[in-house]
């Protein structure tokens, strides 16, 4: 999947200001429903927090990857930020997370979702691309960095 | 004798063949899979041989006033009964209309690059080898065109791919390059083989079966004919298709579903006879038509049973026409020809994959993939027979081949399969062929079967085509454009088999649907932590 189709400026983020899982997701759900034309919070937050309740999505490495199906949405939204702090986000390594992926993609149609997140992961393994995630400080170096270690 | 007396005798002749049929081909092909390892076909075809008018079948029966049970029709010159003949007509169209069903044409669009040209390459030199060696043994036939030439050649085409994906997907090399290929090129190698099958019928039909001067105008209009009715009604059944199913969705009622749609499907047999081609080709494009509609999985299993009670009377028929008093005349041609065909696979498959970045290893597996014959063979060396295009002797040479490269071909690809890469050395690093497995257990058969079932639909979701490989395995290849995976079911375990860089999609995938799965399994338990529903199901009966 080419990220330059669902990633632009504005769906990457540097600088999250929440302390908490809940503050993180909430702060990127309102993103997504910035980016969007029609877009309901309510529900989307609680598709989020739905997949959240069924086991935390908090990975390895700093990374959490909060997403959610809801049928209220047609396609797949996306956004990747950073936090300025590290945030608890109940790890597999219990470390706490900086890195965050989230996606929204209707229930009935999955597949957009998981390419998108496989496609990220691929990118997130690699040690030197963290780092400069965690480095980028501004908007156009963190969608840069993914657009150039896709290519 | 009174008429009806007559005709109730007819019928019950019929039963106890049939009762006979079932039993002996059933037990037989339960031996050749369970013990012997082989297809079950070869066991029913056996079977047919052994109880066949040519064998046991012509010891008379007191109880049946001193005739044997199968004896030679006086009819039709064929060695069973017009009744018993019906049943395999229905059951090759059965066969077909599977066939079709199991076919991805969108898939096989989307992937079909070298599939396609190893199985063109297979398909033109099994035709020009099995017709040319017509030409060479036969006294009567003098050139190629010659219909029994030209029936010779098609019969040496088909492959029979469920042999090959059942090996590959126990060894779990199915999704490898050279599985993909083979796969691929299964699909082409069917396509083609009905359509030329159509051009031949249509043929024999115009020149009256004798060995006239060539001319090229009828067999353009044929061929024209031919194709043009197989791709008309190919097209408007795969624009029909998803709207009849539609509409029948309607119903509420896959069995019904299913039935009708077996129903159009014998009634394009029937229109593709009249318009002076082979019923399977009819049966053939109705499941083609039908297989890329969500309802394909669903109505292949609706039908199971169907399957399973006419398919083996089909191979065991096929077994009862072999007429052994002819096989010695004919042994020599019949090795020469089933060895031609071997060849024909190996070259004609062979030098495609060899120009498409294969190395010889690799060009070898996927020959050896495309050597198994099975009932596509039958079913059109039978047309031929009854027909009278093939003598019985010809008839005995097409069972031989198919016998035998049946037999040899699972031994030759495990041997081919095992070493190393099958690619070019250039190539290797490109397109590694090192497979990533990811299996899981689950406590019980049914619950895997559920699971898997959940697994289907989940790739479904996700844009990908799932398609079951060969009848009675639980093997099925997941493709979406140049990525395939595969998914099978063995006992309680579940194994996807991944080429690396689909291994995080496919982890996220499974993830998910088993996290889904857990919430279905919690709100199970609320069900099964109380025995209201018990209770109430006993209501007042003690």
């Amino acid at each position: 999947m080419n990220l330059k189709k669902v990633l632009t400026r504005d769906s990457v983020r540097i600088g999250l200001s929440g302390t908490s899982k809940n503050e993180i997701i909430k702060e990127m759900v309102g993103l997504i429903v910035k980016n969007g034309s029609g877009l309901d919070e309510r529900s989307l937050l609680k598709a989020v927090l739905d997949r959240e309740a069924q086991m935390s999505t908090g990975m390895k490495n700093g990374i959490a990857i909060p997403h959610g199906k809801t049928d209220d949405v047609s396609e797949l939204h996306a956004v990747i930020a950073v936090s300025a702090e590290p945030v608890d986000f109940e790890c597999l390594d219990k470390q706490p997370a900086r890195i965050f992926v989230m996606t929204i993609s209707p229930a009935s149609h999955t597949g957009p979702h998981l390419q998108f997140l496989a496609e990220v992961s691929g990118l997130l393994t690699r040690d030197d691309l963290r780092k400069k995630i965690l480095a980028a400080t501004d908007e156009d170096e963190l969608l840069n960095i993914f657009f150039q270690g896709q290519s | 004798m009174h008429e009806g007396a007559s005709l109730i005798h007819m019928m019950t002749v019929l039963v106890l063949q049939l009762a006979v049929i079932i039993l002996v081909a059933k037990s037989f092909g339960f031996i050749t899979t369970r013990y012997l390892k082989q297809s079950s076909v070869l066991g029913e075809l056996i079977a047919g041989m052994v109880i066949g008018p040519f064998a046991l079948g012509s010891i008379p029966l007191a109880f049946l006033g001193g005739v044997p049970l199968f004896s030679i029709s006086i009819v039709t010159d064929l060695p069973v009964s017009p009744e018993l003949y019906g049943f395999a007509t229905v059951a090759s169209i059965v066969l077909l209309f599977f066939s079709g069903l199991e076919t991805d044409l969108k898939t096989f669009l989307r992937f079909a690059g070298t599939g396609s040209i190893v199985g063109l390459g297979g398909v033109i030199a099994t035709f020009f080898l099995g017709a040319g060696s017509a030409v060479f043994f036969i006294p009567q036939v003098n050139s190629i065109m010659n219909p029994t030439a030209l029936f010779m050649g098609i019969v040496a085409t088909a492959t029979s791919v469920g042999i090959t994906a059942r090996i590959l997907s126990e060894r779990r090399k199915l999704s490898s390059p050279e599985g993909v290929t083979i796969l691929s090129a299964a699909v082409l190698d069917d396509v083609l083989g009905i359509v030329l099958l159509a051009v031949v019928v249509g043929l024999v039909r115009s020149s009256g079966g004798t060995d006239s001067d060539v001319d090229w105008g009828l067999i353009g209009r044929i061929a024209l004919k031919a194709f043009g009715f197989w791709i008309g009604s190919t097209v408007i059944g795969i624009i029909l298709a998803p709207r009849i199913t539609k509409g029948l969705k309607g119903l509420k009622d896959m069995g019904t579903l299913s039935m009708i749609t077996f129903g159009l499907a014998l009634m394009l047999a029937g229109l593709s006879e009249l318009a002076g081609l082979a019923m399977i080709i009819g049966a053939y494009v109705m499941g083609l038509a039908l297989s890329g509609t969500d309802v394909a999985e669903d109505i292949r299993h609706q039908l199971d049973g169907l399957y399973n009670f006419i398919v083996p009377v089909f191979f065991c028929v096929m077994g009862m026409l072999v007429d052994f008093s002819v096989l010695p005349k004919v042994l020599v041609y019949g090795l020469v020809y089933t060895f031609l065909g071997i060849l024909g696979k190996i070259v004609g498959c062979g030098i495609p994959a060899l120009t498409m970045g294969f190395n010889a290893r690799g060009a070898f597996r996927i020959s050896a993939g495309m050597l198994p014959r099975g009932e596509v063979t039958l079913i059109m060396a039978g047309l031929g027979l009854s027909s009278g295009v093939l003598d019985p002797g010809l008839f005995g040479v097409a069972v031989m081949s198919m016998f035998i490269s049946s037999l040899i071909s699972p031994p030759t690809l495990v041997k081919a399969f095992k070493g190393g890469s099958g690619f070019k050395k250039s190539l290797v690093t490109k397109k590694s062929e090192d497979l990533r497995t990811i299996s899981f257990d689950m406590p019980s058969i049914s619950l895997a079967d559920f699971v898997m079932t959940r697994l289907l639909a989940a790739f479904r979701q996700a844009d990908f085509f799932p398609r079951r490989i060969g009848h009675g395995n639980l093997v099925y290849a997941v493709q979406k454009d140049a990525v395939q995976i595969t998914l099978l079911r063995d006992g309680t375990t579940i194994t996807a088999n991944v080429p690396p860089d689909q291994e995080a999609f496919v982890r996220l995938l499974l993830t998910e649907e088993i996290l889904s799965l857990k919430e279905l399994f919690r709100s199970v338990e609320k069900v099964a932590g109380s025995d209201a529903m018990e209770r109430d199901m006993l209501g007042g009966l003690f």
